[in-house]
């Protein structure tokens, strides 16, 4: 422990350092702008403003992306409270009350108790994984293959079973991800698959191309500008402040929304916006006045808002110490270390101190910032908003070209981007959520790898996975989910995950 | 309209009154809400979404062919691949078979297909200019004509706002954050 904290020591004398607080603080004004603005999650941001970190040291990369990532979903919390329009998916359960708050009056004290739980929720988190990664990575460097791909595997049935839209559909989704996963060289072999002789392919498809086309150009063609709402409420800066009564209605919503997000965001998968929606149907289901939920519960904005800031940072979690992305987000983060000659994973901590501690603790003085950033200037934020949307989309496209290519230097991957923006048109008409498909992407040649390790150790034997205790703990894990979601699925059963969709499509629509 | 199944004798008839009348509904941005039971074969959007997903993954195995499956103790570079597309076309048959749950195919809204298909086509033909005319100009090109052509904006404003943004956006990443962008002819 004594280790811990002179080690947190020496990561707050990095992350104070000007040059690092100013990117830490640049990271979380772009992240807030990220949020706020509709058609752009941190997801896309962050893969567009990759290459501007191109020019920066790993540890100043690192504090700036997360900064934006964290940043968003504080962000996003303005547009659904203000506009009932979620800047990111994360802050859809948000839109309920929060606008219904916002229509009587209180959009100030939303905006507060948002940020507020937000900050709670990221702070309390960035202790927690400052207590639990670096014994995390000592217990991981004994993880072998088959414990990654029982880890993998369990990270896709947990975000198959949690999707309150179809299980078949996510499972789908996360197929397609895995075979895109799959183009270019076999690692093991050196065969080529399905690169069609294209040069540029041999690498793989890269996750920035596919993460910008999908949710930030598939975005924009699914909005057309006529479409686009520009009515907002504007709170007054005195009536920031929640009355006694509100702070007394959120506390408890906000211990809970931070638990739950936290340890939501450590198991892979869509965490942030799973661990929002969770909280919403459990504050609704402890509520003592359940019937207030949808007309402005304070409850039903400070769980939400709380948790889903809370998974953002739990979900750095096993990406710190165990080098595995448990998001697509988290999987950019880890791309962009590695362009900076840093390995992430188990090691991390012993390699590269300056990283792993001076990024934790530019999370605490990040988390600090964002709470100063959303209050006084939420005026400033809401203003961007009122740029035309006309105006606006031409130059998201415009930094989607750039952020692709910038990032190999190469057309193929805008090409490729293109592409992916009319396939992520073409999900959303038809109901299909992108998220699992960009982390089968990502986890692809993970999995595949460790995979054929397995049975190669094994001799082809797939008890394996079975024989080991932390790999068969997972798989017992992997196994109860599947056989919870088939029972729903088989007996057309209204579990509770189709009951919280039913009530959540009832309410986002009324 | 809605009421013309009861006037026609062939339900297939009616089935297809009521199909082109929630088609226009559909293209015109309405909501629907509708109930076409009674006809012999409503395509759904999952019926298609698993035919697709169902050819994908045949495409996947086609593809496949020459990949190495290997065995369990020595899998080949065939191996998931094959796995994978197995449970694709698995899923795509269930999604298929369930499609009774899904929206009916022909009252999807398509409002903004024509909104989506110009963004894409002046977007391709930026991104195939690219390399060619460099940063600047394709940028200015493309956000000139996405405002002038899509939005219907006057050309002065728009020329103005393009040209200004792609100007700061170089500045900013050439000279401030130091990102070289890709120089068209002109070096720049």
């Amino acid at each position: 422990m004594e280790s811990t904290i002179l080690s947190l020591a020496h990561g707050f004398s990095v992350a104070l350092a000007p040059a690092n607080a100013w990117y830490a603080f640049l990271g979380c004004l772009v992240g807030t702008l990220v949020g706020v603005l509709p058609g752009i999650g941190p997801l896309a941001g962050i893969s567009i403003l990759l290459p501007v970190t191109f020019g920066l040291n790993a540890t100043q990369a690192i504090i700036m992306l997360a900064g934006i990532y964290y940043g968003s979903q504080y962000g996003g919390s303005t547009t659904s409270i203000l506009m009932r329009i979620p800047g990111e998916a994360s802050s859809v359960m948000t839109c309920i009350d929060g606008y219904a708050m916002a229509k009587k009056g209180r959009a100030g004290a939303a905006l507060c108790i948002a940020a507020v739980g937000s900050w709670v929720g990221g702070t309390v988190g960035v202790l927690v994984l400052t207590v639990v990664a670096p014994p995390l990575a000592q217990i991981a460097v004994s993880f072998g293959p088959p414990e990654y791909t029982a880890l993998l595997v369990l990270g896709l049935i947990f975000l198959a079973y949690m999707s309150s839209s179809s299980l078949i559909r996510t499972l789908l989704m996360a197929c397609l991800g895995l075979l895109l996963g799959m183009i270019g060289i076999d690692n093991m072999t050196g065969h080529f698959r399905y690169s069609f002789d294209l040069a540029e392919l041999g690498d793989g498809i890269g996750i920035v191309p596919v993460a910008v086309g999908l949710f930030g150009l598939g975005e924009i063609l699914s909005t057309p500008s006529s479409g686009a709402v520009k009515d907002i409420v504007s709170p007054r800066l005195r009536d920031l402040l929640p009355t006694g009564k509100e702070w007394n209605e959120a506390a408890l919503p906000i211990a809970r929304g931070t638990v739950l997000g936290f340890i939501i965001g450590i198991i892979p998968g869509s965490a942030h916006i799973i661990s929002s929606f969770l909280s919403y149907a459990i504050e609704r289901r402890v509520s003592k006045h359940p019937k207030e939920f949808g007309k402005g519960a304070v409850a039903g904005v400070a769980g939400p808002e709380t948790a889903n800031n809370a998974a953002s940072t739990g979900a750095f979690v096993p990406l710190l110490a165990l080098g595995i992305p448990t998001s697509p987000i988290t999987a950019v983060l880890i791309g962009a270390l590695m362009i900076h000659g840093v390995s992430v994973g188990p090691m991390l901590v012993n390699e590269h101190p300056d990283v792993f501690w001076g990024f934790v603790a530019s999370m605490y003085v990040g988390n600090l910032m964002l709470l100063v950033l959303n209050l006084p200037l939420v005026s400033l934020f809401v203003t961007v908003l009122r740029i035309p949307y006309a105006y606006l989309y031409p130059l998201i496209i415009m930094f989607c070209i750039i952020g692709v290519y910038e990032v190999n230097n190469s057309i193929v991957d805008v090409w490729i981007m293109l592409i992916m923006g009319v396939v992520g048109y073409a999900l959303r008409k038809f109901d299909f959520d992108p998220a699992p498909l960009v982390l089968g992407l990502v986890i692809a040649p993970i999995l595949e790898q460790s995979l054929r390790q397995s049975l190669i150790m094994s001799n082809g034997n797939y008890l394996i996975f079975f024989s080991r205790p932390i790999s068969l703990g997972l798989m017992l894990v992997s196994i109860g989910l599947l056989a919870l979601a088939a029972n729903a699925f088989v007996l057309k059963r209204a579990d509770w995950r189709a009951r919280l969709a039913e009530a959540e499509t009832g309410e986002t629509e009324r | 309209m809605p009421n013309a199944r009861k006037t026609q004798s062939t339900p297939s008839a009616a089935c297809r009154d009521d199909v082109s009348y929630h088609r226009s509904l559909a293209w015109a941005g309405l909501e629907l809400s509708v109930n076409l039971e009674g006809c012999l074969m409503t395509l759904r959007a999952d019926h298609v979404t698993g035919a697709f997903f169902i050819g994908f993954g045949v495409l996947v195995l086609a593809l496949s062919g020459d990949l190495p499956t290997g065995n369990l103790s020595m899998p080949g570079s065939g191996f998931m691949p094959k796995i994978v597309a197995v449970l694709t076309i698995f899923f795509g048959v269930v999604l298929a078979v369930r499609a009774g749950e899904s929206k009916i195919f022909a009252t999807l809204s398509w409002n903004d297909a024509k909104h989506a298909g110009l963004v894409v086509g002046i977007t391709a033909a930026a991104v195939a200019l690219f390399e060619w005319l460099g940063f600047l100009a394709t940028n200015a090109l493309l956000i000139l004509t996405l405002l002038v052509v899509i939005e219907r904006r006057p050309l002065l404003p728009a020329a103005v706002y393009s040209i200004g943004v792609v100007a700061i956006t170089y500045v900013l990443f050439v000279y401030i954050l130091k990102t070289p962008l890709q120089a068209g002819p002109l070096g720049f």
